[in-house]
């Protein structure tokens, strides 16, 4: 009872922190019961926490003594299972070192516990609240679209992707890729190599298609700019999100240029390896993906969408977002404001 | 914790600095308290003092009073006392002056000592001593001397002499006495 008496005299303050590849991004949100009373995001050029940035953090944490931080997993050993059940956990991936979570009793996503453990360990003089996974991020993002038809789900940070296939809520495969390391590309590019087959899908790969001839067609499609003339692609176009085209219609992608053609084409190769283990791995119930949502928070050229448009047929709909609000209203969501 | 890994840390206005100032004040709010009660603890207890005090000092002024009764009661009594001894002494002295009287002749049976008179019966060989030796002294004492005889067996007279003094002459007499 009293403390709930303090905690409606006092603010909260909710210190949300993004570790990017050579920079840390804090931003703080100040807020009241009913509403926000300030915002300030701060960039540092640095990884680790260093004493500007524990002074800026802490000016916060002296406003109120209701104070959260907050931190978006960087684990590279992270992902999300389609599963939430025990005995099928272990079928996906090792968790004996790993820390997992339910996703609404329907899909779970893991950290390491080493990770998390030095990650606290690191902001020990603060005191990490709340540890959030990409995967949490990226369905909140895109709540109102993972209710819906399958989609690949894409979350674009600065070093890493979040690679996501729902299917009406459901958890079809998910993948943390880090571009920092080749591992990730290499080692599904080694099992690819492994198995003789190709992941393009202009080749026939044995999926379980619901509209197998439409799959079929793609072969005939050497040629990308020939679609517009082939007439079947109306069938493509009955699954185009059009409520979602004129709202990315607003938004206009960032003209490509040389520095970030490398970075955006090499997302494109982990998506495209991602989609390549999502339909030839039988450890996931493959589907066929039409539509791809990508979250971009770093602002990604116009190029990646063509790449993923003209090399992979997908219906690619970009929505920019702020990862450090993000991770800021799943902070939100846990306090019940 | 719906998402997060982890829980966060318990999160209480109480801070260090907070709990510092909270026990100053406590500290300085019981001081100030004890201080209160101890006054009124002592207040009460000045009251009681008081209350006894002035019940012993009313209970002092009765016993005062009574004793002041009592002394006065004890001097009537000494008063009374010197008076009574003063009277038996004068009685003393007015039975050995009376037996004085008595010449060796005549032999007294019985003297009745009144508050103004004096009553003696006795044996006489005759009147005449009687008279010369006896009554004369007795009416230079008493106002009113009354006397009779009888004859006794052995042919001497029993008599009886009434004698009696005014009262004015007796209270000159006892004045003189006193």
């Amino acid at each position: 009872m009293l403390s709930k008496l303090f905690e409606a005299i006092y603010h909260k303050v909710l210190v949300n922190i993004v570790v990017e590849r050579a920079r840390t991004i804090v931003y703080v949100e100040v807020c009241s019961k009913k509403n926000v009373v300030s915002r300030i995001e701060e960039e540092f050029n640095t990884t680790k926490l260093d004493s500007a940035m524990y002074d800026f953090i802490h000016s916060f944490m002296k406003e109120s003594p209701y104070y959260y931080i907050s931190i978006l997993d960087t684990s590279a050993s992270q992902g999300a299972i389609p599963t939430c059940s025990k005995h099928k956990l272990q079928e996906y991936a090792d968790l004996t070192t790993a820390e997992y979570k339910c996703h609404n009793n329907e899909w779970a996503y893991y950290t390491s516990k080493n990770d998390m453990i030095t990650m606290q360990k690191e902001y020990d003089t603060i005191g990490l609240d709340y540890i959030f996974s990409p995967f949490s991020i990226l369905a909140h993002f895109f709540n109102d679209k993972i209710n819906n038809n399958l989609a690949m789900y894409v979350l674009v940070q600065d070093s890493f992707l979040s690679v996501a296939v729902f299917e009406k809520s459901e958890l079809l495969y998910a993948h943390h890729l880090d571009m920092m390391t080749k591992d990730d590309l290499d080692d599904m590019s080694l099992n690819e190599d492994l198995e003789n087959s190709d992941v393009l899908l202009n080749e026939d790969v044995s999926i379980e298609l619901d509209d197998i001839e439409v799959a079929n067609e793609f072969e005939d499609f050497a040629n990308i700019e020939d679609l517009d003339a082939i007439e079947e692609i109306d069938e493509f176009s009955e699954n185009k999100d059009i409520e979602e085209e004129l709202l990315e219609s607003e938004e206009t992608l960032a003209p490509a240029n040389d520095t970030e053609f490398n970075e955006d084409y090499q997302r494109f190769s982990l998506i495209q390896a991602s989609v390549g283990q999502f339909y030839k791995n039988d450890m996931y119930e493959s589907r066929f993906i039409e539509n791809v949502y990508v979250a971009d928070c770093v602002g990604v050229t116009s190029d990646f969408k063509k790449y993923l448009e003209e090399e992979m047929f997908f219906n690619v709909y970009v929505r920019h977002a702020e990862i450090a609000p993000e991770v800021c209203e799943l902070a939100k969501m846990e306090l019940g404001i | 914790m719906k998402y997060s890994y982890i829980t966060p840390h318990k999160k209480t206005p109480f801070t260090q600095e907070v709990q510092l100032l909270i026990s100053f004040f406590s500290i300085t709010i019981i001081m100030l308290f004890s201080t209160y009660l101890f006054l009124l603890y002592k207040d009460y207890n000045f009251q009681k003092d008081k209350n006894q005090l002035l019940n012993t000092q009313v209970k002092l002024k009765e016993n005062i009073a009574a004793m002041q009764t009592k002394i006065e009661y004890i001097n009537k009594q000494e008063a009374l006392g010197e008076k009574v001894q003063t009277q038996n002494t004068v009685l003393k002295d007015s039975i050995s002056n009376l037996f004085d009287l008595v010449p060796q002749r005549i032999t007294l049976s019985q003297a009745k000592l009144l508050k103004n008179g004096l009553i003696l019966y006795g044996i006489t060989p005759n009147k005449d001593i009687y008279n010369f030796m006896l009554q004369a002294p007795l009416r230079s004492i008493f106002q009113e001397t009354y006397s009779s005889f009888y004859p006794a067996q052995n042919g001497w007279l029993n008599f009886v002499s009434t004698n009696y003094m005014h009262d004015d002459m007796n209270d000159e007499v006892t004045n003189n006495e006193d």
